[in-house]
C-alpha cells in the first residue's frame, strides 16, 4: 500500500483536500438513485430498495480488491448491502421484478475511495427513504422490512464514510 | 494454549512437588502422624488407580488406531495391584477422618494435597469425554484424541509409574524405621510393609501398559498442555488494545471459536441460526481474518530478515504468507456466493455463537494487521498497515504474533470443517434458494423464494472444499512455523483436524435425500455462463442468470430427447407391414403415454416394451410383444 496508489481514500477525487467524518455529495447521478428519489408508493419504494442494495453490493464486490487497506470494509459492505435486500425480499408489497435492473452505480474506473464515498451518499438516502416508507406501510410485514433495511443501509452508510484519521494516512 | 485456560500441567506440576516434598521428609513419623499419612496415602493410590480405569476400553465407539487401544487391557493388572496396595495400607487408617489425616503433619499435608491435585487434574481430561450409552464415551472436544493418543497416554503412565516407585521406596523405608524408643513395628508400619511390594509391582505393570516404550519430552508437554473444555471468559472488547494485550487475546478469542464451532456442530440440523445469514457472517469474518493474517506474516516476514537474517524463518513466514493468500481468497469466494444463494429470512433466527466469536477474531486480527488501534472494518476506521518495528520489536515478539496467528488460522480451518458439513446438510434437504427478483424476467415464480440452481449449490459446495484445503495448508504451515521457533501454539500441530468426509458419504446421511447426481463433479458451466466468464463478468446475479439459461436449454434439450427415443422407441415396435397404425399415432399422444408399465390384456405389467432397442430390428417375439402393446393401445 502506497500514498500514489489510486483511490486510497484520504482526499476527495480532484480537489486534493480530505474530507473529514461526513458523507460527501454524490459524485455523479445515476439510475438507482433517480428511481429512488421518485418512487412515491411503497412497491416503488420497496423495488428501488431491493435494486438499490443489489447495486451497492455489486459495486463493493467489484471494488473490494482494488486496495488492501478498504478490503474488510467493502466486503461487510456487501454482507451489509445482503441483508438489507433480504429484509425487503420478504415485504408483502415488495412487486414481482419488472424491467428494471440495478444496472452500475459506479464507473468502471472509480477508485475505491470515491467508491466509498459514494456508495455512502446512497446508503444514506437509501435509508431514508425506507425510514419514511416504514412509516407510510401499513402491513406489519411491511414496516419490519422497511425498519430493516433501513438500518441495513445506516449501516452501510456508517461502514463507507470516511473518517478524521484519512488525512493522516498518506 | 492460552494461559488463562487451566492446563493439565497446572495440576500435574504441583503434584510432582508435593510428592517429592513428602518423601524427602528426613524425621521420625510418630504413631499418629503415620496413620494419618498413611490415609492420604490411600487417596492418592486410589486417584492413581482411576486414571488406569479412564483409559479407552477396546471397544470404545472412537478407538484410536494404534496400539493405545489394548492400553486399557494391559493396564487392568496395574490397577489390581494399586488396588492391592491400597487395601493393604486401609485398616492401619481405619476411623480417621479426611480432614484429621491431612491437618496434623506436614507429609500428610502433601500426599493430600498431591491426591488433591491428581484428582482435579483428572477432572480436567474427564470434560473431554462424556458417557454414552453402554459405557461408550463420546468425545466432546478436539483434545480427547489427543488424551487418548499413544504419545500422551505413555507419558501419563510414565508419570504415575514414576509417582508408584517413588511411594513404593518410601513406604518400604518408612515401615523399617523405628522411632529410638520403639524397637517394633506398629500396625502402620506393618501396613506400609504389606504395600511396598504391591506398589513395587504396580510400578512395573504400569510401565509394561505403556504402549510407547519413550514417550519423550514432547509428549509430556503435550499432556501438560491439555487445557479443560471449557471456553476461557471472552476478553473485554475494548478499544486501543497493544500489540502484547492483542497477541493474548487472540489465543483466547480464537479457543472461544473452536468451542462455540464445536458445540454448534451437533445443534446445526436443527438450531434456527443455522442460517445462510449465519455461515456468510462467518465467511466474512474467516475472509477478513485471514487477510489481516496475510498482511501480518508478510511484516513478519520482513521483521525476521532484519533480526534473523541468516535463517530460513524469512523465507517461511513469507511462504506461509502465500497459504494464507489462497486461504482468505477462497473465504472471500464462499462469501460472494453468499450473495446470492440463501436459506431465506426468519426474523427470531438470529445468529451462531459461532457469528459472535469469529466477529471479535477478524477484529483483534485487523487491529494486530493495522496500524490504528481502534480499527475496524470501515472506510472510517481504515488505516495503513501495522509497521514490522511495531508488530515484533525482539525475536521473542515475532513468536508472540506468529502464536497469535497460528491460534486463528487453526480456528478458522475448524470453522470451514464444520461449516461445510452443515451446508452439506442444507443442500441435500433443500433449504437453499434464490431471490426470485434476482432471475430472468420470464421466471414468473409468485415467491420470494426459488430453489437453487444445481450449479450454485455445487459451486458452494466447492468453495467449501477449496476453503477447507487452503485453510488446512495455510494451518499446517504455521504448525512448521511454531515449531520451529518453540512457540507456545505448537501444540496445535498435534491436535488431529476434522477431515471433510467424502460428498457421496455425507449425501447418505439419515433423512437426507440422495443427490441426483455424483457429487464429486465440479460444476461444467454451459455455454451462456461460459461466455459471461469469457468477459470476465463474475457478478453471481448474472452468472445466476446464465446458469439458468444453460439450465434451462439442458432440461429442453433432455426433454425432447426423451420424448424423442419414446417415439422412435415405438415407431420401432410397430411392424413395418402395418403403415395404416404409424400413421394413426401421434407424436403427442406418445408422449403422453406411459409405455414401461402399461397393463396387458391378461393383467400382466409390459416391462419389455422399456427395454427394447429402437435401432435395433424387432425380433418375432419382439413384434408379438409391439403388436400386444399396439392392440392395447387401440381399446
Amino acid at each position: 500500500m502506497t500514498a500514489a496508489e489510486p483511490g486510497f481514500p484520504g482526499t476527495a477525487p480532484g480537489s486534493g483536500q480530505p474530507t473529514r467524518g461526513k458523507v460527501r455529495d454524490m459524485p455523479e447521478n445515476h439510475e438507482i438513485g433517480a428511481r429512488l428519489g421518485q418512487a412515491v408508493i411503497l412497491p416503488e419504494i420497496l423495488a428501488a430498495g431491493f435494486d438499490a442494495f443489489e447495486a451497492i453490493r455489486m459495486a463493493a464486490r467489484d471494488h473490494q480488491d482494488r486496495v488492501p487497506t478498504l478490503f474488510a470494509a467493502f466486503m461487510t459492505t456487501a454482507n451489509a448491502a445482503v441483508d438489507g435486500r433480504e429484509a425487503l425480499t420478504i415485504a408483502p408489497s415488495l412487486p414481482p421484478a419488472g424491467q428494471a435492473r440495478p444496472g452500475q452505480v459506479l464507473p468502471e474506473e472509480t477508485g475505491a475511495g470515491e467508491a466509498a464515498d459514494a456508495l455512502a451518499v446512497l446508503a444514506a438516502a437509501l435509508g431514508e427513504r425506507l425510514r419514511q416508507a416504514a412509516v407510510l406501510a401499513e402491513v406489519p410485514g411491511d414496516q419490519a422490512a422497511c425498519q430493516q433495511g433501513a438500518a441495513a443501509a445506516r449501516r452501510i452508510c456508517e461502514l463507507m464514510t470516511r473518517g478524521e484519521r484519512d488525512a493522516g494516512l498518506r | 494454549m492460552a494461559s488463562a485456560t487451566p492446563v493439565f500441567g497446572d495440576f500435574l506440576g504441583p503434584a510432582d512437588e508435593h510428592i517429592a516434598a513428602a518423601v524427602s521428609f528426613r524425621g521420625d513419623l510418630s504413631y499418629d502422624a503415620l496413620r494419618r499419612v498413611i490415609r492420604q496415602l490411600d487417596r492418592l493410590l486410589t486417584t492413581m488407580a482411576r486414571f488406569l480405569t479412564d483409559l479407552p476400553p477396546p471397544g470404545d465407539s472412537q478407538p484410536c488406531a494404534g496400539p493405545e487401544r489394548d492400553t486399557a487391557a494391559r493396564a487392568a493388572p496395574a490397577q489390581l495391584t494399586l488396588d492391592r496396595a491400597a487395601r493393604s495400607l486401609r485398616p492401619a487408617a481405619a476411623g480417621l477422618t479426611a480432614t484429621q489425616a491431612c491437618t496434623s503433619h506436614q507429609v500428610a499435608g502433601h500426599l493430600s494435597a498431591a491426591a488433591d491435585h491428581l484428582a482435579a487434574g483428572r477432572d480436567l481430561l474427564q470434560t473431554h469425554v462424556a458417557p454414552g450409552t453402554g459405557g461408550i464415551r463420546i468425545r466432546k472436544s478436539y483434545w480427547a484424541p489427543v488424551i487418548t493418543s499413544a504419545p500422551v497416554t505413555a507419558a501419563l503412565l510414565g508419570v504415575l509409574a514414576g509417582y508408584t516407585q517413588t511411594l513404593a521406596l518410601w513406604a518400604g523405608k518408612q515401615s523399617r524405621s523405628h522411632p529410638a524408643a520403639q524397637r517394633t513395628p506398629t500396625a502402620p508400619q506393618l501396613a506400609l510393609r504389606a504395600a511396598e511390594p504391591w506398589l513395587l509391582l504396580a510400578s512395573a505393570a504400569i510401565q509394561a501398559a505403556q504402549p510407547a516404550r519413550h514417550p519423550g519430552l514432547a509428549a509430556r508437554k503435550l499432556l501438560e498442555a491439555i487445557p479443560v473444555n471449557a471456553p476461557p471468559p471472552r476478553p473485554p472488547s475494548a478499544t486501543g488494545e497493544p500489540v502484547s494485550r492483542l497477541c493474548e487475546h487472540i489465543p483466547l478469542t480464537a479457543e472461544r471459536v473452536r468451542h462455540a464451532t464445536l458445540t454448534f456442530a451437533d445443534d446445526a440440523r436443527w438450531s434456527p441460526a443455522a442460517t445462510s445469514a449465519s455461515w456468510r457472517c462467518h465467511a466474512l469474518a474467516a475472509a477478513i481474518t485471514g487477510h489481516g493474517s496475510e498482511l501480518i506474516l508478510r511484516a513478519l516476514a520482513e521483521r525476521a530478515s532484519q533480526l534473523s537474517p541468516d535463517t530460513d524463518l524469512p523465507a517461511r513466514l513469507a511462504a506461509a504468507a502465500d497459504d494464507m493468500t489462497c486461504a482468505w481468497q477462497s473465504w472471500r469466494a464462499i462469501a460472494g456466493h453468499w450473495d446470492i444463494l440463501t436459506t431465506g429470512t426468519s426474523p427470531h433466527a438470529g445468529m451462531t455463537p459461532v457469528a459472535v466469536e469469529i466477529a471479535d477474531l477478524a477484529l483483534r486480527t485487523g487491529r494486530l494487521a493495522y496500524r490504528n488501534p481502534h480499527w475496524a472494518p470501515s472506510h472510517h476506521q481504515a488505516s495503513p498497515i501495522r509497521d514490522p518495528a511495531d508488530l515484533a520489536g525482539t525475536p521473542g515478539g515475532i513468536i508472540a504474533v506468529l502464536t497469535a496467528v497460528h491460534h486463528a488460522t487453526d480456528a478458522i480451518t475448524r470453522v470451514a470443517v464444520t461449516d461445510h458439513q452443515a451446508v452439506v446438510v442444507a443442500v441435500a434437504d433443500n433449504r437453499l434458494c434464490v431471490p426470485t427478483r434476482l432471475l430472468p424476467e420470464n421466471y414468473d415464480i409468485p415467491a420470494p423464494y426459488a430453489r437453487a440452481p444445481r450449479s450454485h449449490t455445487d459451486a458452494l459446495l466447492s468453495g467449501y472444499d477449496a476453503a477447507i484445503t487452503a485453510t488446512a495448508r495455510a494451518a499446517i504451515a504455521l504448525d512448521r512455523l511454531a515449531a520451529l521457533v518453540s512457540a507456545p501454539s505448537s501444540v496445535l500441530g498435534a491436535i488431529p483436524r476434522p477431515s471433510v468426509p467424502a460428498r457421496e458419504d455425507q449425501r447418505h446421511l439419515p433423512e437426507q435425500r440422495p443427490a441426483p447426481q455424483p457429487s464429486g463433479v465440479m460444476h461444467m458451466p454451459g455455454r451462456a455462463e461460459q461466455q459471461l466468464r469469457k468477459l470476465r463478468i463474475r457478478d453471481p446475479a448474472l452468472l445466476l442468470r446464465a446458469a439458468l439459461i444453460d439450465q434451462a436449454a439442458h432440461d429442453l434439450v433432455a426433454e425432447a430427447t426423451t420424448r424423442a427415443r419414446g417415439r422412435d422407441h415405438l415407431m420401432a415396435q410397430i411392424p413395418r407391414s402395418a403403415p395404416g397404425i404409424r400413421r394413426t399415432i401421434r407424436p403427442a399422444q406418445l408422449a403422453s403415454q406411459d409405455t414401461s408399465a402399461r397393463p396387458q390384456p391378461d393383467g400382466q405389467v409390459n416391462h419389455d416394451a422399456g427395454t427394447v432397442q429402437p435401432s435395433l430390428p424387432a425380433t418375432p417375439h419382439q413384434s408379438s410383444t409391439a403388436a400386444k402393446a399396439c392392440s392395447s393401445r387401440r381399446w
